[in-house]
């Protein structure tokens, strides 16, 4: 039997790399913990998810919506702390597993 | 919708689908900013058996700035206002952080209940209750819970009438007796004993000249 193919949808499906491999058995883990909507989805002043509302990683290894993250940063309630530690706030490098090395 | 509303609804219909919680959470009105959330007292404390409702309000800001609870039930606790139910909590001040939910606070403040805090008190005639005798005030606090949140009474509670005002102030009817035959109103002299702590090994430290001085002020 020959099937000839006349036409294709392709359907994709992304999520961010949180590097939480674990983060579809765990209720909490695929949520941003300041606003509680999913990573894949946008902060609450976003209307569009992706890369104009990425995610921002700590040193502490804890991760949010970046601008749910600097809007609580940029209060002086929060003492430049992460809100799941309390530990002072540090950006970290972006971690991807697979990235290629880079070339120079 | 804005980021509040969307995250308070999220948390209410969190709350009520966790069967396995004690902890709840229920509108008062149309408001989805003004909650009453309730628990039931911590088991082995003298707040066992009773069920402790707080009044909630969600700030403008929330979740950037904290929730604000008091109590609605009554409640005989250094760190809780037996006039006004205000809480001495870090997290409902500058230990707030915006993973905090309305259920894990709820949590804090049950457990806040297991472990007083005297020497940061809301409530300091309480808290000097607490330090001078821990018997005489678990006996206190249980009755309040008996009387106030429905939690069944103390032996010594439960020969008590309803609402007796020498046992809500944690003083003994032999030492308020005493100076009412003396023709002071009873309750003036609840009122002056409870502000001098006349408790346990204090009364040595409370001549009978103070009281009475207190008395006639």
């Amino acid at each position: 039997m020959k099937v000839k193919i006349k036409q294709w949808n392709a359907v994709a499906q992304w999520r961010w790399d949180t590097g939480n491999k674990d983060a579809a058995d765990d209720e909490e883990g695929d949520v941003c913990g300041i606003c509680r909507v999913p990573f894949e989805g946008c902060c609450p002043s976003c209307r569009v998810p992706g890369d104009d509302c990425p995610l921002i990683w700590g040193e502490c290894s804890h991760v949010f919506h970046m601008h749910c993250l600097l809007k609580w940063i940029g209060t002086a309630a929060s003492k430049q702390q992460c809100p799941m530690d309390r530990r002072p706030w540090a950006t970290a490098e972006r971690r991807v597993d697979n990235a290629p090395p880079p070339t120079t | 919708m804005d980021a509040r509303l969307r995250r308070v609804t999220r948390e209410i219909a969190d709350c009520k689908n966790d069967k396995t919680s004690s902890i709840k959470i229920e509108t008062i009105d149309e408001s989805p900013f003004h909650l009453k959330g309730s628990f039931p007292g911590p088991e082995g404390t003298p707040y066992q058996g009773g069920n402790f409702e707080i009044d909630i309000v969600i700030p403008e800001s929330y979740p950037f700035q904290p929730v604000k609870m008091k109590f609605i039930t009554k409640v005989y606790h250094p760190n809780v206002s037996s006039a006004s139910g205000a809480i001495c909590l870090d997290i409902l001040k500058d230990a707030w952080s915006p993973v905090l939910t309305l259920k894990s606070t709820l949590i804090s403040l049950q457990s806040l209940l297991c472990s007083p805090e005297p020497n940061d008190p809301q409530d300091a005639e309480v808290a000097k209750h607490y330090m001078t005798s821990k018997a005489s005030f678990e006996e206190t606090a249980t009755y309040w819970t008996h009387i106030y949140a429905g939690g069944p009474g103390s032996k010594d509670a439960k020969q008590l009438n309803s609402g007796d005002d020498v046992a809500i102030a944690g003083l003994e009817h032999t030492h308020v007796d005493r100076f009412v035959e003396l023709g002071f109103p009873k309750a003036k002299v609840v009122d002056a004993l409870r502000r001098l702590n006349y408790r346990g090994n204090n009364i040595r430290n409370i001549p009978d000249d103070r009281v009475i001085e207190e008395l006639l002020k």
